[in-house]
């Protein structure tokens, strides 16, 4: 049985995607003010 | 929408509208792969759900040294060539490694916790990672407090010539020094030491993240050639 690991794994891809949609929406914004 | 007069910001405003669609396919693609790592590929028994962070990490530490690789190689080229589009490249993706190395320096210690032990330990692979960030980082911040565009271009090529050195040491550290990081299953000599199933999450995942690399980067080189157009513009 392998050990109960899942709360790691949940939040190694919330911070993941967290961290993509920020730097997505910063470009995103800058984009509309140039 | 008007249309800008100066076709030089026309052009770089169209650059980074076709980077940020790069980028939301690419975000697409970075879903389906969450998918795949998460509903179709085995549990690894010995570590559990944690493991499948393995298909988050790897390919940000791809991309981030990709990043900075290229970073140094544009460097190189534009202490040759002066030629200013190099030196807004190596700018642009700068700042997306520094991104991409946020995401492998928190998704590591996630992993290392419940695998470890302990969230951050002082090994080779890892020290060397910080540092090689903290570099860039202070590129960026050099970048930021220079004003002159050719001191800034030259101060900070010769910054990321230095980033570039660093990275293969950091991808050999595993075989230099005694650590506790694990080693390459794929870039190596060997043929890659994972299932199949496995394998395949990876390979789908460092594609999708190096389209998303490849969009960003387009994005911020066409933000720095619409910001250069516009001062140009202010100029005259």
């Amino acid at each position: 049985m392998p050990p109960d690991t899942g709360g790691y794994m949940v939040a190694g891809y919330v911070v993941t995607t967290v961290i993509l949609l920020v730097y997505v929406g910063s470009l995103w914004r800058r984009a509309r003010r140039v | 929408m008007t249309e800008p007069l100066d076709p030089a910001l026309g052009r770089a405003r169209a650059l980074t509208r076709r980077g940020l669609g790069i980028s939301a396919v690419a975000l697409l693609a970075f879903a389906a792969a969450c998918g795949l790592a998460l509903g179709f590929t085995p549990v690894e028994a010995r570590q559990g759900l944690a493991q499948k962070i393995f298909y988050l990490h790897v390919p940000a530490a791809w991309c981030a040294l990709l990043a900075f690789s290229l970073v140094g190689i544009a460097s190189a080229l534009y202490l040759w060539l002066h030629d200013r589009r190099l030196d807004l490249f190596a700018e642009a993706s700068a700042e997306v490694g520094v991104m991409f190395s946020v995401v492998m320096l928190t998704t590591g210690p996630i992993w290392a916790k419940p695998i470890w032990g302990t969230w951050w330990t002082w090994d080779a692979r890892l020290t060397l990672t910080l540092f090689l960030f903290f570099l860039f980082v202070g590129y960026l911040a050099l970048r930021a407090a220079v004003h002159d565009p050719d001191e800034r271009a030259r101060f900070s090529a010769v910054l990321g010539i230095m980033g570039l050195v660093l990275v293969p040491f950091i991808h050999l550290s595993v075989y230099l020094f005694r650590t506790l990081h694990p080693q390459p299953v794929v870039l190596k000599p060997s043929a890659p030491s994972l299932p199949w199933e496995m394998l395949r999450t990876l390979l789908v995942s460092v594609a999708a993240f190096t389209l998303l690399y490849v969009g960003l980067v387009t994005a911020r080189y066409g933000l720095a050639l619409a910001q250069r157009a516009r001062e140009s513009g202010d100029a005259a």
